[in-house]
Parts: C-alpha cells; structure tokens; sequence
C-alpha cells in the first residue's frame, strides 16, 4: 500500500461497562473481568434474558452538560461523547491548528427507542372515565402533555449532531443504523474520507443503544438473547457450546483516522493502520445472521484491498456473539478462509462487554489496537474452555480462553455481522 | 492535503419514485412542471385539533401489491416507508435492467430512512401494562396479542433495507443512513463513494419516508416545523416566500440505480446522467437551529464543487431543500449567495417542496431524480406559491411557472434537523 493512501489510527476513545476510558477497560478485559450483571433500571421478571452488561454511574452532570441539553440525551449519548473527548484528547486535531471544516465524523447508531415515560402524561390526560382511552382527547389536547423537545430525542442522529457540537465538528459526515455493520461501515466510509482528501482527520465509529425493556424485547423477539435467570455465569459463550444466545452491553468506541503522512506532519503518535475492509449482505433463510458464504467474501475483500494473504493474519478478532446462527455462520467462514490453520488465535470482547452492536466495530478496533501495541491477547473466557471445545470437535481455531495469550501480533482481521444479513471485514496491521 | 487519485466516473442508470403527485417519476415531474400541488387534508388519521392538518400523501393504490411468494413471505415485516420505496425501486431496476447485472455481490443498497413510528392505539396498549414506576406486565401485554412483534421490525431503519437486499438480489454493501432531511441524499452520496472505490458496480440509493400518522406527526407540530397559517392546503407551502411559516410533512419514496460508468458502458445499459459530486457537512451550531451565517449549508455545497471538479460558474440551476420555514429559507438563501457571490441572484433556484412538501429522508432522491429529469426535458420545476417577496430572499426562485431552459449542470441540497448537510452535484452524461 502507498504511504500516501495509509490511514493510522492517532486516538481512540472507549466507554463501556468495564471502564469509563480505554485503559480502564483494558486493564479489566486482561483480568478477565466481565460487566455481565443482572439488569438494573427496570424488572426483567418476566423476560428470558435478566442480564446485560450496562454503564453504570454515568451522569450529564459529571461530563459538564447543561441541564438543557441534558434534556434530550441519554445513557448512548453521554458515552458517545465521553469516547469522543478521548479520541480527539489524544489526536489533538485543534491543538494542530486544524479547522472544522476539516474533520470529518462517521458513526454507527443504535436504535434510539420511545420511553413510556415520555408519553405516559398524555395517554393519562386523555384516559376516559371507564379507564379506557379517549382518542378524540388525546389527538385534541393530551398530545400537548408531551414535552416539546421530546421528537427531537427520538431522532437517530440527534446525538450524533451533539457530539458533533460539543468537539466543534463541521466536515463530512454520515451516520448509520443500527447494528454493528452499521459502526464498520462508518469506519471504512471514514477511511475513502481521508483518501479522497475530503477530510485531514476524521472520527469513526458508534454507540451501543441503551439497555431497555424495547431494547430486551426486540433481542428476544429476533431470539438472539442468551436464556439466564440472573444467577451464575451469565456472559455470551462465542462458539461455544451449550446455551446459545448473546448478551446485550451498552459502550461506545470512536477512533481518530488520519492519512499517515498528516500524522507524520503533526508529530502525532501512531501505531496501527486500518489496510482493507469487505462488506456484504446475505441473510440466513433460518435465522438472525448473515450467511457463511457472504461472511467469507467479506473477509476475502478486506484481505484483497489490503494486498495480504490469510498466512499473515496473525489474529482474528471475531464476531462472536454468542448466538447459533452467527457464531455457525462464522465459524464456517473463518474456517473455509483460514483453511489449515488451526491454530489461528481467535478472540472475542462479547462475553466480557456485551454485544455492543453499533459500537462493537470500532470497540474491537480499538482492543485490536492494544493487542498490537502489547503483545497480549485477552482471554474471551477466564476458564479454560479448549479441551472441552475439542471433545466437541472444537472450533476449528484457537479460542483464547483462559490466561492473556502473549503473542506478537502484528495483523488482525476484524469482522462484524448484523441480525439482518449484513456482514463487514477490516484489517488492522502494526506500522512499527 | 493530498493529491486526489483519478475516481471512477458514477452514472445513473435508472431511477424511480412515488410522492404525494405520482406514482412514478413521469406522472411526478408533469404534474410538478405544471404547478400542481400534491398537498390536501390528510386523510390517513384523525387530525382534529391540530393545528396542522394538511400533508402530501402518496395514494395506497399506488403501492406495489406483494404479489408473489417471495415478496409476501417479506410483507408483515415491511413498514409503510419500505413498501413506498419498494414502489420506487421497481421503476429504477427496470429502467437499468439491474436483474441483468450477474455479479449480485458486487451490488449493494443505500438507503435513507427512519422505520416507522409506534401508533397511538399501540401506545395505549402498550401503558395498559406499565405501572409508571419503570415494572412491566409482560405475559399480560403478550396476552393481550394487542402489540404486535413485528412492530420491533418495522421500526429498525436496516429492516427495510435488508429486505431491499432480499427482494433485488443485492449481496454486496448494505447502508441503512438515518441523518434526517439529509439521508436520501446522503445515502446516494455515500454508495457512489462505494463505487468509485471499486467495492460496487451498481447500487439501489435513495430514501423513503411516512411520517403521516399521528405519533409521526405530532412530533413535528409540537417543536412548531409544521405549517401551521394557510388558507387552502396547497399554498401551505410556501418556500421564500414573505408569508411562510412551517414545512408541510409529506410521504414518498426515491430511488436512483448508481452505477460505474464502465460497467454501465459494458452492458450496455442507457446512461441517464452522472452524479458529479457529493459533499456533505455538520452545523456544529446547536441542536434546535440552523448556523446564522449557513456555514454548514456552504461547506456542503462547495465540497460537493470540489468533488465534481467544478466551479461555481459551471453550476446553471439550483434545486433548493426549501423547506418553507422562516430558518431555512433565510440560511439557504445566505449559503446560496455565498457560494455563488455576484452570479448568485442570476443561478435559477426552485424548491421542489413548494409542490410536493416535505418527504424528509426521501425528499434528497426525490429532487435528484426531479433535477435530472428536468435536464432531459429543459425544464426547470417552479416554487410555486411565490407571491409576496422577502427582502431577505432575494434570489430567482423560478416563481410560480416552470422555465423551459437547457441546463446540464445542477447542485440539489438537503439540510437534516440537527445541523447535518448534504448537497448532490448532477450532470448530464457527456460520454
């Protein structure tokens, strides 16, 4: 790849349900910690899945927001913004005299769900008597019951646009919904940014969407969601075997892109470039994934646009949600790709933050980021899953589970699938 | 900054639409060339006491019908927005003859939308099983059968472009863009950069919206965007305009089949017109108004220029977002005279909106697929209900009548709630 057309990774930002900040997850992902809890904020009685893998502690108060902007945001907004300060603290675009009009923003967006509680005044105001509701009130008066600023809340982009305010943003931009393809896709459209010199730095990547009871049903109903009652091991088992299913987190993961030679000229530090990327869509005929076979064309494109071949993956960093038809798919795919190679190391973040959805992309990017710069691939698992895996057939790969595997990993394929059939691929590679 | 590589050229090789004035481009655009309005009461709920009660609805016998197997397997997951833009890509593929391309995973969809709104019976439904302190009657709600699962599905935006991708045969990249007013144009923007980055031959582009029931729509009469103060429902619209006062929400859909020009050529297939640029750009102003001096409005605009190689003077006609809010019509005028300095009050500027409303994540296919046709046909769409003139509109807004001039070159803009920007440049094909 031309030195020219190199886009580098010069800051990322990090909030999730293990740590308010990169090093802070990452000091936790290596202890093996998970933030897999039961669900706090409403009853999951009644739901399958009691568990998620939520932020805790987070308020508009302790990011310095004013209680009128406060008005409209929410759990996805604060982390957006927290990843964002971050990224653009270690970037430092303005410090480097940069315009903004010359940065570019690309994100991947969770869904951005009604809350009952919005909209309860009105349907209150306009019950009859008999308890009933009493349409012709509330399309005459009760409607007004509801906080003028409320439509702006249920806008995909609005906190987008927020962060976009609060770090003085004006170039080119786009957002995406709302699973993870959604963060990847933001991330590659970031990267054809830079190289078509539409932007001097750009940051890409997308929030999860908040841990609710819409959230919880729409996983249950597109039966993704791992069955827990609350109590023992509750995280995601990626290719693993036994009960199936993923577990929701709530995080975000934003990364500072800029062209190598604009970092060079900044003086600004650097470690990784991001060198191919594939997407494609195919869904399952049976079920929430996208099939095999698209998986592995995904996978071949990013390996083709990046010019390597799969003896030069050193790691990949899967997908692994945890649930049957996406870790089959995968497994299949990553299989069918690197052909013969068993021993290719293979983690996953979702057992340990969650399926962060949007935000997974970037997230993975960015531990992607660190296991270069270390040496040292987290456990997906803190018990040793392998010979238990291998008297089932084993995945085909080397799960690290267990113990932090130390291995100097220099080039990491990153994938990310949806529950609607789309899948993406990117390549990460050491510049050292 | 760097040096630009050579990009591959992006054509259009088809396109289609249904709005509030057809149920095809062709029936849109002579309506829209003869002045006629697509607004009138809405019928599709029950808007009494509002003080808005006008929209630009899209007629449901226009819909295509889910007439065969695989389609009606799709149906009960398919929101109304996907159903009008399933409308609009019937059109555009057949034009491009799209089922002819063999390589399905190098044709992927971009696509402009928001899912559909919750609808009041729903929410009622819904609260029957809420206490208001955060607990939840769930087996009492699934009991009920009164909420229907699929609703889940037909509010997630990627839905309906997963079932794009199901129904076309499209295997390659797959965009779900949820930037408001911005989408449609931003979708068909960001899947010609997929092309010129040789990750696609084709893609389906455009966007789709139905915001007209009443959950979708009172969200909009209560941050007071709706044109509230007219005497007749056409004339609601009224974009720069001295007597405009709200936007008129309206449904539609809009779908342009991009493709590389090679691949194009190579197939044979007829070249519509080329999208020349694309530019997009944030406010970073605040989050309920739009930048006093249109700098994101600018920047969008003169990146889309650059994008296209081209300089303002090489611009002959302007389609505008011209929405026909006080805020909008002001800033755009502003970004226009900006963009164009001296020459801006001799550059033709229409809105669209003026006729058929506002389709929000449709209305920039929409008016892409409108400036291109009015390229074929040298015709100029007017704003019509232009009649009392603002100072601080000071433009040739094509008032009223449509204009039979030959232009080749066009900007089409679209300014998204928020402070997101996007602006298509669009060319008639020169081989």
């Amino acid at each position: 790849m031309k030195a020219d057309t190199q886009v580098v990774i010069t800051g990322a930002g990090l909030a999730c349900s293990l740590g308010k900040d990169t090093a802070e997850t990452w000091k936790a992902l290596l202890s093996g910690e998970t933030g897999v809890k039961p669900v706090r904020g409403f009853d999951t009685a009644d739901f399958g899945s009691r568990v998620a893998a939520q932020v805790e502690g987070l308020t508009p108060g302790s990011l310095g927001i004013h209680p009128r902007d406060a008005r409209i945001m929410d759990i996805h907004s604060l982390l957006l913004m927290m990843a964002g300060r971050e990224a653009f603290m270690a970037a430092h675009p303005v410090h480097s005299g940069m315009l903004g009009e010359e940065m570019g923003f690309f994100a991947g967006m969770g869904m951005i769900d009604y809350k009952i509680d919005d909209l309860m005044p009105a349907v209150l105001k306009s019950l009859a008597p008999d308890g009933s509701m009493d349409y012709h009130t509330f399309y005459a008066r009760g409607y007004q019951e509801i906080h003028p600023l409320w439509p702006l809340s249920v806008l995909n982009n609005i906190t987008f646009c927020q962060v976009a305010i609060d770090l003085g943003i004006r170039g080119e931009n786009s957002v995406f919904c709302p699973h993870a393809d959604g963060g990847m896709i933001a991330v590659t459209e970031g990267i054809r940014n830079l190289r078509e010199a539409r932007s001097r730095l750009v940051l890409a990547g997308g929030v999860s969407e908040k841990v609710s009871p819409l959230s919880l049903a729409r996983g249950h109903l597109a039966a993704i969601l791992k069955i827990s009652g609350g109590t023992g091991d509750s995280r995601c088992r990626p290719f693993g075997e036994g009960d199936k299913g993923t577990v929701l987190g709530e995080g975000a993961g934003l990364v500072a892109l800029e062209l190598r030679s604009s970092a060079d000229s900044r003086s600004v530090p650097y470690s990784v470039m991001i060198s191919g990327y594939g997407h494609a869509c195919e869904p399952l005929d049976n079920g929430p994934a996208p099939t095999a076979r698209v998986i592995a064309w995904a996978m071949n494109q990013a390996l083709e646009t990046a010019s390597l071949r799969t003896d030069d993956i050193d790691l990949v960093i899967a997908h692994g949600d945890g649930t049957l038809h996406g870790d089959r798919s995968e497994k299949e795919a990553v299989t069918q790709v690197f052909s013969g190679r068993g021993d290719l190391p293979v983690f996953s973040s979702k057992a340990a933050l969650g399926h962060l959805l949007a935000a997974a992309p970037a997230v993975d990017i960015i531990l992607g980021k660190l296991i270069i710069e270390n040496g040292i691939i987290p456990p997906v698992l803190p018990e040793d899953t392998r010979q238990e895996d291998a008297g089932r057939g084993g995945p085909g790969f080397n799960l690290v589970t267990g113990r932090p595997l130390k291995k100097n990993v220099r080039k990491i394929m990153i994938n990310c699938q949806s529950y609607e059939g789309q899948c993406s691929s990117v390549i990460l590679e050491s510049v050292a | 900054m760097p040096v630009k590589k050579t990009k591959r050229r992006v054509v259009i090789t088809g396109t289609g639409m249904v709005s509030p004035l057809g149920r095809n481009c062709a029936e849109t655009f002579d309506k829209a060339a003869e002045g006629i309005s697509g607004i009138d009461y809405i019928t599709s709920f029950d808007t009494t006491g509002l003080p808005c009660r006008i929209g630009g609805q899209v007629r449901d016998e226009w819909l295509a019908a889910f007439d065969d197997r695989a389609a009606g397997r799709l149906e009960r997951y398919s929101s109304r927005g996907l159903r009008l833009m399933r409308t609009a890509v019937i059109e555009a593929a057949v034009q491009a003859r799209l089922n002819e391309v063999k390589d399905r995973e190098r044709v992927g969809v971009s696509l402009g939308s928001h899912g559909e709104n919750i609808s009041v019976g729903e929410m009622s439904d819904l609260l029957r099983f809420y206490d208001g302190r955060g607990q939840w009657d769930i087996p009492g709600l699934i009991k009920s059968g009164n909420y229907s699962p699929f609703q889940l599905y037909l509010r997630k935006p990627d839905t309906a472009t997963s079932i794009l991708s199901m129904l076309f045969d499209c295997r390659g990249s797959s965009l779900s863009l949820v930037s408001a007013c911005a989408a449609g144009a931003q979708a068909i923007g960001e899947a010609a950069r997929i092309i010129q980055d040789g990750k696609a031959d084709a893609m389906i582009a455009g966007g789709c919206e139905s915001t007209l029931n009443f959950m979708g729509f009172i969200g909009f009469v209560l941050i007071k965007a709706l044109s509230e103060k007219y005497t007749t429902p056409q004339t609601a619209s009224r974009p720069f305009d001295r007597k405009r006062n709200g936007f008129v929400m309206s449904e539609g859909a809009g779908a342009v089949i991009l493709e590389d020009l090679e691949h194009a050529r190579s197939r044979g297939a007829v070249i519509l017109g080329e999208l020349l640029g694309y530019g997009s750009s944030a406010d970073a102003y605040r989050i309920t108004d739009t930048h006093p001096k249109a700098e994101g409005a600018f920047i969008a605009m003169t990146a889309a220029l650059e994008d296209a190689s081209l300089s303002p003077e090489d611009i002959e006609y302007v389609n505008a977002h011209g929405t026909s809010t006080t805020q909008n019509d002001l800033v755009e005028s502003l970004a226009i005279r900006r963009v164009f300095g001296e020459r801006a009050k001799s550059v033709p500027v229409s809105s669209n909106k003026s006729m058929l409303g506002h389709t929000i994540a449709a209305a920039g296919a929409i008016e892409c697929i409108t400036t291109l046709m009015g390229m074929h046909r040298s015709i100029m769409l007017p704003t019509i209900n232009h009649e009392f003139r603002d100072p601080k509109c000071d433009l040739d807004y094509v008032p009223n009548e449509a204009r039979h001039t030959p232009y080749r070159r066009a900007l089409s803009n679209s300014f998204g709630f928020g402070g997101q920007n996007a602006c298509l440049c669009i060319g008639a094909f020169e081989g």
